[in-house]
């Protein structure tokens, strides 16, 4: 039961990181068009700056201020890069931002070094939430998910319920429409650019103290929040809620699993072959859960090739 | 046409020379240079030509050079067939492989496809690692090259004329195989796969068919990767490597079919010339590869294209002093970039920091390019930053030139032609 609860809570969190990172992905994509590659780059950005503040000016003043820088450089990007290679179409900006994630990962090698730095959860917040059996369940991850949660609310409520939320929807939904009634569309588009890429910084200036931060952070959430999209459907945000808590809650409770295939055999019968066969057959579960989620997302194209929430082709 | 055929013959007899030209370090050099090319021709026999976007073409790669080393330790290492030909198992290896992925990853397009792609070789570098049987763990699978045909394969130069003949040979097909129709069918996926649909094709099988014979290309390169390095280990599936092929072909271009070759092999030799010198290779490739997706979207051969057509139009003696400075401006950019990058690595180097406290009294000075600079000295950072300031104006002033030339052509042109119909208009 301890376990359940556990894996349950972590899953849970997890899926909630993931949100945070896929939630500016895919409404930058379902905006803009733009698959942008960097975008797991942000949230390496924002754990590196509020490292490297943190040092200076505390550990919450440092992610805020995390937060506000990288969703700076979103801008940056958006005005001084991808404005320019529009006219090329969108491959050509999924290239540009593939090169821009490169440029990030090397810089950021660069300055801190190609190993892991020490940004780590403050004392004051590494104290146990409670105790399940003999595991002390830390609070910084109840934090975390909190976070996550009140950032998809106000996110939703702006959507919804501001004038501001309007003109975004208008402009995700027909940009030359928009544009006639006389609203600043490609300014609408870098604000969102700028507000996805900062909602990036801030989940990786808060999970970054958790888990680890080094060069390879980026490239190992990132191609995990591409399936992410790809699970949830094309530039929706519920489908991205639904996905992120999908996989967060399959590589939660599959690296506690024990079982291989040749056990599923055994129960029909054909246990010793498959051990005979070897290779995929006696790996356990808790070796695959790396694999996981891409077995999810084939699965899916497979049977729903518009994703769980995903309207179009 | 008749220059370019004459330019390729002079390049096939300069590679048959090279092993007696140049020393072993750079055969081996010329080795990775070619598969390389190789392996970039066949990834854009799919994007450039095909138009779809692989984010994880090292997967073939990969299960080529795997089928490749398997293949060699077959039957007690004697070899499933004589050394020169086992490239043939990484092709059916590729292809294959290739049939499979690319059912899946082809039934998206556009972006959706680039990340099926990255999916699919995330999967496999997730997975192999825990299969030791076909990948060996995190050693790898090592074998040995046996000799054939009274060839030892045991010298440098005997791998180098065999990778050259394979990659010749296979470059060839490919090129051969944009002159078939399904070839052209490729770039009709490219330019407009609804319209192909409507008139009568199966998309999905062709696209599926592209994939398949890029990713056997890729099983080729990787086999003669294998071949070479008589082991393969699972971190050829990285998406280092996807990610090096993808820089290579479109530095090089492309839309012009040796383009991708030619942006690999130089990469790979600057790679191999430069990899000593400095840690921050891959910021320099990342940066040229941004550069020239911002500036020159057609890549170094498209570039060389367009400015050979201007060249031709308006005459050498006109175009050539913008082309000096543009020359001289890129100079000017590279080597502010790179003395600041250099500079940078060093001063944020662990190994300048333990220095620098071990010294105790301030920054000692650091050693670039052969001569020692203070890092609190204005004059260390001025110069790199003048160096790019200058680099700019420069540049703006011969893209001005550049196309001042160009437009007054133009403008030349029209006058002309009312000239013209107004002599006709009113005889």
């Amino acid at each position: 039961m301890d376990y359940f609860l556990v894996s349950l809570l972590n899953g849970l969190i997890y899926g909630l990181l993931l949100f945070m990172v896929s939630a500016g992905l895919t409404l930058i994509f379902g905006m803009m068009g733009v698959l942008n590659f960097a975008h797991a780059s942000f949230y390496m950005l924002g754990a590196y700056f509020a490292y490297l503040l943190g040092r200076y000016i505390g550990f919450w003043p440092a992610i805020v201020c995390a937060t506000a820088l990288v969703g700076l450089v979103g801008v940056v990007v958006e005005r001084y890069f991808l404005r320019k290679v529009h006219k090329y179409g969108h491959a050509h900006e999924l290239l540009l931002t593939f090169g821009l994630s490169f440029i990030i990962a090397e810089l950021v090698k660069l300055f801190f070094g190609n190993y892991p730095v020490d940004y780590h959860v403050p004392a004051m917040l590494s104290f146990p939430a409670f105790h399940a059996g003999p595991l002390a369940y830390p609070a910084y991850r109840l934090i975390m998910g909190a976070i996550a949660l009140l950032m998809f609310g106000v996110i939703y409520l702006l959507l919804t319920r501001t004038r501001v939320g309007i003109i975004v929807r208008s402009a995700i939904y027909k940009p030359a429409m928009a544009e006639a009634l006389g609203h600043n569309v490609p300014r609408v588009f870098m604000a969102v650019f700028g507000v996805g890429a900062a909602l990036a910084g801030l989940a990786g200036a808060v999970a970054g103290a958790f888990y680890t931060t080094n060069p390879n952070m980026a490239i190992e959430l990132g191609v995990l929040v591409f399936v992410v999209v790809v699970v949830g459907g094309l530039g929706s945000l519920e489908g991205a809620m639904l996905a992120s808590l999908l996989i967060g809650l399959l590589t939660a409770f599959s690296v506690g699993v024990d079982y291989s295939l040749a056990d599923l055999f055994t129960w029909l019968g054909a246990g010793d072959w498959a051990r005979r066969m070897g290779g995929l057959f006696t790996l356990k579960l808790s070796g695959l859960s790396a694999t996981l989620p891409y077995a999810l997302m084939l699965l899916i194209l497979l049977v729903r090739p518009s994703g769980l929430m995903g309207e179009k082709e | 046409m008749k220059i370019r055929r004459l330019l390729l013959l002079a390049a096939i007899i300069g590679l048959v020379l090279v092993p007696v030209l140049l020393s072993q370090s750079l055969i081996n050099a010329a080795i990775q240079m070619l598969i390389a090319s190789l392996f970039a021709c066949a990834f854009s026999l799919l994007c450039g030509q095909g138009g779809m976007l692989s984010f994880g073409h090292a997967a073939y790669f990969g299960v080529g050079a795997f089928a490749t080393v398997h293949a060699m330790n077959a039957f007690g290492g004697a070899g499933l067939l004589p050394t020169p030909f086992l490239p043939l198992v990484g092709a059916a290896m590729g292809l294959v492989v290739g049939l499979i992925a690319g059912w899946f990853a082809t039934k998206r397009t556009g972006v959706y496809f680039a990340m099926i792609t990255l999916a699919l070789a995330e999967l496999l570098y997730a997975l192999a690692p825990h299969i030791k049987g076909w990948f060996g763990g995190e050693a790898g699978v090592s074998s040995m090259r046996m000799p054939a045909f009274g060839l030892s394969f045991g010298s440098n130069t005997q791998v180098y004329y065999l990778t050259l003949a394979w990659v010749l040979v296979s470059l060839g097909l490919l090129y051969l195989f944009t002159l078939t129709p399904l070839g052209r069918l490729t770039l009709g996926l490219r330019e407009n796969a609804r319209r192909l649909s409507f008139l009568g094709y199966d998309v999905h099988r062709v696209s599926v068919l592209v994939f398949a014979i890029s990713a056997m290309f890729s099983g080729i390169a990787g086999s003669l990767q294998a071949l070479n390095m008589e082991a393969a280990n699972y971190v050829i599936f990285d998406l280092q490597g996807s990610a090096e092929v993808l820089l290579n072909s479109f530095i090089g271009g492309v839309t012009v079919f040796l383009g991708p070759a030619l942006g690999a092999a130089l990469m790979t030799f600057f790679g191999y010339l430069v990899s000593d010198m400095t840690h921050a290779w891959l910021l320099y490739k990342g940066l040229l590869f941004v550069v020239v997706m911002l500036f020159i979207p057609r890549g170094i051969a498209g570039l060389v294209q367009s400015v050979t057509a201007d060249i031709r139009r308006q005459g050498l003696a006109r175009m050539a002093p913008s082309m000096a400075l543009y020359v001289a401006a890129s100079i000017l950019l590279m080597a502010g970039t790179v003395y600041l990058v250099e500079m940078l690595q060093r001063f944020f180097s662990q190994d300048y920091r333990s220095l620098a406290a071990l010294n105790g009294k301030g920054w000692p000075p650091i050693a670039v390019f052969g001569s020692h600079w203070a890092p609190t000295s204005v004059l260390t950072w001025a110069a790199p930053i003048l160096a790019l300031i200058a680099g700019l104006a420069v540049l703006r002033l011969a893209h001005a030139r550049w196309t001042s030339i160009l437009e007054n052509e133009e403008g030349v042109q029209t006058l002309l032609a009312r000239d013209s119909a107004a002599a006709r208009g009113q005889p």
